[in-house]
């Protein structure tokens, strides 16, 4: 499955507010998300974060989990005009997260095919320096599309 | 199920889960960060909701989660995703307390749509 096609622009929100990390993981799932199933899904991710963050370095974060809360894969991008303190890895502050919420029952492991592409493509955006080239979520979802193409014709 | 109950239900189940995710080969290769302890604070949470369940659903969360990895199984148009058994109508209309599935016994999850 394309990373491209699982994105929508009204998904992309390029212009995040930033904060606290908690906050705007917050404000991602709420795109997603309301009320309890939102909540859920929250604790779910920050129990994630927990355990280490999602932070991969070089101002890209991905956090991710499984939630009973949705039925299918859910993602939602966000880019913070001011970078935000992510723990991250590199102890870098963050500016792009990828927020990948999947269902539990989840045939042919979509969710751990799909999160490790995002992981490649997010290498090729720090390695490119792309993280504030898109100006648009048109222009973003095109670029990420460009990137899986790419990577495809690599291996 | 209470509000609560339900809440806690269902986040034990997601860490259960995220425990399973984080012990697969193919998520260790990702390279994600994870703390050396991390299955075993995990696992302490998880524990932890356990016991605030009512002791008959956390017997019965156990108990299902020995026998199939997910204890849960959510409803989709009538049918239980755990099993793909179409649930009979009586049950449907039901939807206070712990509801399983009679034929393979899962825990049953209605999305609010
Ligand atoms: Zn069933």
């Amino acid at each position: 499955m394309n990373l491209a096609s699982l994105l929508s622009k009204d998904r992309v929100n390029l212009s995040l507010k930033p904060g606290k990390k908690d906050d705007v993981i917050n404000d991602l799932v709420y795109s997603i998300k309301k009320g309890n199933d939102a909540a859920l899904i929250v604790s779910t991710l920050l129990k994630r974060e927990e355990l280490g963050s999602t932070g991969i370095g070089k101002g890209i974060a991905i956090p991710h989990c499984r939630s009973l809360a949705v039925e299918k894969l859910e993602i939602a991008v966000g880019r913070t005009s001011k970078p935000i303190n992510f723990n991250s890895i590199d102890k870098k502050p963050v500016s792009l997260i990828f927020l990948i919420i999947a269902p539990p029952q989840d045939p042919g492991n979509q969710y751990l095919i799909t999160l490790g592409k995002i992981v490649q493509i997010a290498k090729e955006i720090t390695k490119k320096n792309l993280i504030q080239k898109a100006k648009t979520p048109d222009e973003f979802i095109a670029m990420i599309n460009e990137i899986e193409k790419s990577l495809t014709k690599r291996k | 199920m209470s509000d609560v109950v339900e809440m806690h239900l269902k986040l034990l189940f997601d860490l259960d889960n995220l425990i399973a995710d984080t012990e697969e080969p193919s998520y260790k290769k990702m390279g994600f960060q994870l703390e050396e302890e991390a299955s075993l604070v995990l696992i302490r949470k998880r524990n932890e909701l356990l016991q605030q369940l009512p002791k008959e659903i956390a017997q019965i969360y156990e108990i299902l989660k020995k026998r199939y990895r997910q204890a849960i199984a959510p409803v989709e148009s009538e049918f239980c995703l755990g099993c793909f058994q179409k649930l009979p109508t009586e049950l449907i209309t039901r939807s206070q307390n712990i509801t399983t599935c009679p034929n393979c016994g899962r825990i049953l999850y209605w999305r609010k749509k």
